[in-house]
């Protein structure tokens, strides 16, 4: 793929993707034919922001893990009144990680 | 990265260890005393409704001495929480003593069923019922 689409792509993404794996992604990105690129500008990332802003409100309801993707702590964090609350606080902590993190995931699925 | 199969059973038997330590600590209070005595739930401490959970740990507690209009009442949720407390050391014994992985096969299955439409939405239905009727409840 051509390398100003490449970097252009990461600069407008790089809130919703992990640090340490930009190399990675832009190595793997310039790898990959042109029909691709169609395919990965209507991706949709989520913002870790708003998922913050989810998990500060709705906490114990673990919306927010059933956004990112993880149904089954979801479903424990719901049964569980956010882990006896424990949960809830560590993911206020936490969640904007676990959100770049399941993105990048996302991405690299897509680039294998 | 995923969840490993290992990581998986460790934080699911820690889950369970945490699971009968509270049954233990909240097990000699009187059920109109645990909703007061420990409130860990943020929605009912801070908003003073009861989240869509609150009440099971008294259910569970109504379920492990027979009374299962009791653990209907304190709410339904109860039950599955009554029956994988009993059921998961079981299922993680016997996938590590003969190294399989059946429960964490299950777990992937459970979340890609989820994940179905017609799955989820009656799900939610049913939790957000479930909701209404703690707060009319008020447990």
């Amino acid at each position: 793929m051509d390398a100003q689409n490449v970097d252009m792509f990461l600069f407008a993404n790089s809130k919703y993707l992990e640090d340490y794996q930009m190399p990675v992604i832009r190595e793997r990105m310039l790898a990959m034919d042109e029909g691709h690129w169609r395919m990965l500008q209507y991706m949709q990332f989520n913002d870790p922001v708003i998922i913050l802003i989810i998990s500060l409100i709705t906490g114990p309801l673990a919306i927010d893990r059933f956004i990112i993707g993880d149904v089954g702590l979801g479903v424990a964090k719901l049964l569980t009144c956010g882990g006896l609350g424990i949960w809830v606080l560590v993911d206020w902590i936490m969640i904007m990680g676990i959100t770049r993190r399941k993105n990048t995931e996302k991405l690299m699925m897509s680039l294998y | 990265m995923s969840l490993s199969r290992n990581h998986f059973y460790t934080y699911l038997s820690a889950a369970c260890l945490v699971g009968y330590g509270w049954l233990l600590l909240i097990g000699r209070l009187k059920p109109e005393e645990i909703g007061t005595s420990y409130d860990v739930c943020l929605i009912h401490h801070f908003a003073h409704i009861p989240c869509p959970a609150c009440g099971s740990t008294r259910s569970v507690l109504a379920l492990m001495h027979g009374d299962i209009a009791g653990g209907i009442y304190w709410n339904p949720l109860g039950f599955i929480m009554f029956a994988l407390l009993i059921a998961l050391p079981f299922w993680i014994g016997y996938d590590l003593a003969l190294k399989k992985e059946t429960l964490f096969k299950f777990y992937h299955l459970f979340e890609d069923t989820l994940r179905r439409k017609w799955v989820a939405i009656p799900a939610i239905a049913l939790i957000l019922a479930n909701w209404v009727w703690n707060i009319w409840k008020n447990v």
